[in-house]
């Protein structure tokens, strides 16, 4: 089918764009927030050893190292292959950039892990990241030596201690609306509830892990409890529809 | 060198090195690699996206959603980079609090370091060269974030691919309930920190809800889309409140 065929090569054309000029930007973008401190270690004049970056980046390991690895496969499905490179240079994936990919989706009304989700979340992550640089110049880099003197401390403190409550409570709300599956919905409920006051109370390094363990098992229970009758259908619908996976 | 005359190991004036032109020329770097690649990624889903039956107007829209509900998140966290500036000076705090990283990581990460070296954030130990010491250290644990991206997603593309050949439901169902599960357990966490923990999840979730309830009954897309700015201010307040009692 010619149409197929197109669908086909478009798909081909923004996977390789997006995965080519994706891991280039990141390339620079890596490379711009280690020479900031390789300067400051090599060449400013500091007196800062080898050694006692070792020492720290092996104590740093210690708490966050699978975490380095756990967190990309925790977000790769939500997120796509594509904005993957956007999300991990960006920044601020839980708190920004999943909301606003989710909103986008629900707003269009595309499902993620559907490429015209994956569309929608790329342009999504762009308007977020517009918004978020726009916002992180003026106000922290040309105003933020001003700001600091005249925003009252005890504010600075509650958004601090509460920014993160505060956006999951509605975040979630807007996932379980979006989404329309309560059966997921549930699941996620019970996990998340084993996790919180039963796993995690258990060990501090349990804790560390929470996030990846609650979306994984969230994720295998879904499917395995997941409504057949509904999805054989979708399924169905699917065979007939663009391919949804990336097409190389 | 330029900078000689500020620098001196033992100072605590942080903001002599931590304010440097050469600092200032790495964190507009990073921005203007933000930018390109956002604009090149904008090009690719409007020429993609008439071929798989999404409109122009789609994408747009999905950019505007995308922009302003992060608005609400976006202020939050200038807030917060804004009471750390004096800890990590501008440039830093641009790159490693208000992009790549998060907050609590990266101020986790630089603590972290200082005491690696038997110093503290802010005290009368932390000098120039525990600065440099606990930048470099932020900046090696985010850079694993992004190695660890760039190795793994190819691989996972390679997994997705087989994966929806053999069985294409799993993508209907696995991605969303990852996303609710992703948020469920961020927000459970949230409650047995403490009882204002728990005001200011009930209080946004509540205001959510009856925000998707009006937008619902009016039939107005906008609410939608600045539900969440709009939740986490009005929750904010409350939660200042509750502090305060």
């Amino acid at each position: 089918m010619p149409e197929s065929t197109q669908i086909h090569e478009a798909l081909g054309v923004f996977d390789k764009t997006t995965s080519r000029w994706g891991r280039i930007t990141m390339i620079i973008g890596l490379f711009f927030s280690l020479a900031a401190p390789a300067y400051l270690v090599f060449f400013s004049g500091l007196d800062i050893e080898l050694s006692g970056i070792f020492a720290a980046f092996a104590a740093l390991a210690a708490v966050f190292g699978v975490i380095w690895i756990v967190e990309p496969l925790t977000y790769y499905p939500i997120l796509g292959a594509s904005s993957m490179y956007q999300a991990f240079m960006i920044g601020n994936i839980s708190n920004k950039l999943l909301p606003a990919a989710m909103i986008a989706q629900s707003t269009i009304g595309v499902k993620p892990g559907t490429r015209k989700g994956e569309l929608a979340s790329v342009a999504a992550i762009c308007g977020a990241a517009a918004v978020h640089l726009t916002s992180l110049f003026i106000f922290v880099g040309l105003l933020g030596t001003w700001l600091v003197s005249v925003i009252p401390a005890d504010i600075v403190q509650t958004v601090q201690l509460y920014i993160l409550p505060t956006v999951m409570g509605a975040v979630l709300i807007q996932a379980i609306v979006s989404q329309k599956s309560p059966r997921a919905a549930v699941i996620a409920l019970v996990v998340s509830l084993i996790v919180v006051f039963v796993l995690s109370p258990l060990s501090p390094k349990m804790a560390l892990f929470s996030t990846a363990i609650a979306v994984i098992s969230t994720a295998v229970l879904a499917w395995v409890l997941r409504d057949r009758q509904k999805t054989e259908v979708a399924e169905r619908a699917a065979e007939e529809t663009p391919p949804e996976g990336p097409v190389y | 060198m330029y900078l000689a005359a500020a620098v001196d190991n033992n100072s605590t004036d942080i903001l002599a090195v931590a304010n440097s032109p050469f600092l200032w020329a790495c964190a507009i770097g990073v921005f203007l690699v933000i930018v390109i690649q956002s604009v090149i990624y904008m090009k690719a889903a409007q020429v993609a996206a008439p071929h798989i039956g999404m409109t122009h107007q789609e994408i747009k829209t999905s950019f505007r959603a995308g922009a302003i509900s992060a608005l609400g998140p976006s202020l939050a966290v200038v807030l917060v980079a804004i009471a750390l500036l004096t800890v990590f000076g501008t440039p830093a705090v641009l790159v490693r609090i208000g992009l790549i990283g998060s907050v609590s990581y990266e101020t986790a990460a630089a603590a972290i370091a200082a005491n690696s070296a038997g110093a503290e954030l802010g005290g009368p130990t932390y000098t120039q060269a525990v600065f440099g010491l606990a930048l470099a250290a932020m900046s090696l644990g985010g850079a694993m974030w992004m190695i660890a991206t760039l190795i793994l997603t190819p691989l996972l593309k390679r997994g997705d691919s087989a994966l929806r050949k053999v069985n294409p439901a799993i993508m209907l169902v696995v991605p969303g309930a990852a996303m609710v599960g992703a948020f469920m357990v961020l927000g459970l966490g949230e409650l047995p920190k403490s009882w204002i923990h728990v005001v200011a999840f009930g209080s946004s979730a509540v205001i959510m809800t009856v925000l998707m309830i009006i937008a619902k009954r009016v039939d107005r897309p906008w609410i939608k889309e600045w539900a969440l700015g709009i939740a986490i201010i009005l929750s904010l307040v409350i939660t200042h409140l509750a502090t305060r009692v």
